[in-house]
């Protein structure tokens, strides 16, 4: 008896305290806020990329400047975004640049809240963590 | 009357009668039954070890809105105390205090939402007081601040809510979204 008084209360507790749905968290930093910036990004590849109307343009100070194009009109409106092929991208980047962890995502205004933080995830996913948002233009 | 328990009543010639008594009397049995609860037991168990698997403190920080659905992400980490500025299709709110409406955000040319900023500048004195005693304080000062904002808000608003919390000394940003697989993740408006 002691042992369901025991389970109960737990129960109770558990059912009280529960949360059902998880919710993570994507790290970003604002550019130009005023913190003096990483000595460790100017050593090393300047990584942009640009989302707009037509899609992505991924651009590097190497001179790289790669298009993904969108696939079309979400049916709930804004932009289709090519997450597969921009993953595959920063990916092969990446690999070519195993020490490079910074991106910048230049937003353009109507891009949306969602497609914003898909982009972030890919960018992530892709081992490139030190993500900066600025506005595009 | 007396006040008899119900059920079958035979007839006092029955009571004595060998065929007929014995069919009256069969089902009085003794009513002292064991009630076997280690089934019980065992169910309770399995539930206390699910819902312990199903422990989060992250409700603690975020509230989930129902007019706020956040997208859903792959790669993110574990949510951390921060303040938290919720951004709906029409207003934006900061730790429940409603700080601008978005149709106006739209009208108005500034890039700096200035309540907004104020009520962050107020956190951020909130925090280095209950943390003056700290040696290390400029160190542990990570500027964070969780935005928490629905699939469909457009960058502009956005961008003025960062614009907002870096000039308030907030420069690490937090998006909040929902883990991939999760009941609530947007699902169907992430590509594949």
């Amino acid at each position: 008896m002691p042992a369901i008084d025991l389970l109960s209360c737990c129960i109770s507790f558990l059912l009280f305290t529960a949360v059902w749905t998880q919710i993570s968290r994507l790290q970003a930093t604002p550019m130009g806020n005023g913190d003096p910036a990483p000595t460790e990004q100017v050593k090393s590849l300047t990584v942009t990329l640009t989302m707009g109307e037509r899609g992505y343009v991924l651009a590097t100070s190497a001179g790289a400047q790669i298009e993904i194009p969108a696939l079309g009109r979400a049916p709930e409106g804004g932009v289709q975004y090519d997450l597969k092929g921009l993953a595959e991208r920063l990916k092969k980047l990446k690999g070519d640049f195993p020490d490079q962890a910074a991106i910048t995502v230049a937003a353009d205004d109507a891009v949306l809240y969602a497609d914003l933080v898909h982009t972030i995830d890919a960018c992530v996913g892709a081992g490139l963590a030190n993500v900066s948002v600025m506005g595009a233009g | 009357m007396p006040i008899v328990q119900p059920g079958k009543r035979p007839a006092k010639r029955f009571q004595s009668s060998k065929i007929m008594g014995g069919k009256m009397h069969r089902h009085l049995r003794a009513g002292n039954v064991d009630l076997n609860v280690v089934p019980m037991v065992d169910m309770m168990t399995m539930l206390v070890i699910f819902l312990l698997q199903q422990f989060s403190a992250t409700g603690e920080v975020l509230y989930m809105q129902k007019d706020i659905r956040l997208p859903d992400a792959r790669h993110g980490q574990q949510i951390e105390v921060a303040p938290v500025i919720a951004i709906n299709a029409t207003q934006v709110v900061i730790s429940g205090q409603k700080v601008a409406d978005v149709p106006e955000l739209e009208k108005d040319p500034s890039q700096i939402i200035a309540p907004l900023t104020d009520k962050l500048r107020d956190e951020k004195k909130r925090w280095d007081f209950i943390h003056q005693n700290d040696r290390d304080r400029e160190k542990n000062w990570k500027g964070e601040v969780n935005v928490q904002a629905d699939v469909k808000v457009p960058f502009r608003v956005v961008r003025r809510v960062l614009a907002s919390a870096a000039e308030a000394g907030y420069g690490n940003i937090n998006f909040a979204a929902m883990e991939e697989g999760g009941p609530l993740a947007a699902k169907g408006e992430k590509q594949p």
